[in-house]
């Protein structure tokens, strides 16, 4: 009898709790300024350092450059920069090695599609795509810009 | 016996319009199918971590009428979550044709839609689309649970696209 009452105060209990559920399709689902999504590209702080492409674990990042149409300035600037997003790990390596910070990482998840040619991710897109981008993006203290000095 | 379309004012035509449902049978079955998707649970990695967290109470995939099976005889849609090796591969085949018809699959995760990190592996199939013909891809690494929402809903919106237009919703 006595474990029949506890038993039934929790149940009681849990009745009044509020619902776990969350109401995502609904509601919109917030991610947390950390959470890796699919990444936003800023073509004019891309200075074709090329490290992106070499860190990628599955080699997703293909990039190319071109001179500076400005004469008086040296350097490249992108050409190219796609992404095949079939087999981007969302490791975060690419946003962690970028020195201008011209790749981070966005909170956007529904990406499903219904052809893997749409995974294929272009410069344009990857521009376009510049909503809920993350607000830190040196969260592990690293130096600034110019480096430990 | 006729029915006279004339006799029908403008004003019952719209009444009649906001208060019965017109479709075809095909988008009525559509409706019941995309509302009862009974997963495969084909969990072979860390994305089935996350597919079984889909499942559970925070989630919740009941609410969409999905409710995961173990028998591919019970099923209508398969959940490819994970890995699939070269060794899988004929199981999954052969899992597939056991399923009845009408069936989708759904590739959860890099992994399934196109090799995801073992892409220069020799031992695993570089996308579950080389054995079953897959519906909705699920880019991630795993993805999160309300991405996995996200994708069965995208499946029961193709359906229910499918059923409604009769085209193909991927139109390439």
């Amino acid at each position: 009898m006595n474990g029949l009452i506890k038993g039934l105060g929790v149940t009681l209990k849990s009745m009044i709790e509020p619902k776990v559920t969350t109401s995502y399709p609904d509601v919109p689902f917030v991610m947390p300024d950390r959470f890796r999504g699919i990444q936003h590209f800023i073509p004019d702080l891309c200075i074709v350092c090329n490290q992106c492409a070499r860190i990628c674990p599955t080699d997703c990042i293909t990039l190319t450059g071109k001179p500076n149409p400005d004469p008086e300035k040296k350097g490249k600037v992108i050409d190219t920069f796609d992404i095949n997003f079939e087999i981007c790990i969302l490791c975060d390596l690419c946003t962690e090695v970028c020195p201008t910070e011209a790749i981070v990482m966005t909170n956007h998840f529904e990406l499903s599609t219904f052809s893997r040619d749409d995974l294929f991710k272009d410069a344009e897109w990857l521009t376009d795509n510049n909503t809920l981008v993350r607000e830190d993006n040196n969260n592990i203290g690293a130096p600034v810009k110019g480096g430990g000095k | 016996m006729e029915f006279s379309l004339e006799s029908i004012s403008i004003e019952e035509r719209k009444e009649l319009e906001r208060n019965v449902f017109m479709g075809t049978l095909e988008q009525l079955k559509a409706w019941a199918r995309s509302n009862s998707l009974w997963p495969l649970t084909f969990g072979l990695a860390c994305c089935a971590i996350e597919m079984m967290g889909t499942g559970a109470s925070h989630y919740d995939l009941d609410r969409f009428g999905v409710m995961f099976r173990t028998s591919p005889r019970q099923s209508d849609v398969m959940i490819v979550a994970g890995t699939v090796t070269k060794k899988m591969g004929p199981l999954l085949r052969r899992l597939y044709d056991q399923m009845p018809e009408p069936k989708w699959v759904i590739a959860m995760g890099s992994c399934a839609t196109a090799g995801g990190p073992y892409i220069k592996s020799y031992a695993v199939i570089k996308g579950v689309d080389q054995i079953v013909p897959v519906d909705v891809y699920i880019p991630g690494c795993p993805p999160n649970p309300a991405a996995l929402i996200y994708g069965i809903n995208k499946l029961q919106e193709k359906i229910r696209y499918e059923a409604k237009t009769g085209k193909r919703v991927t139109g390439r």
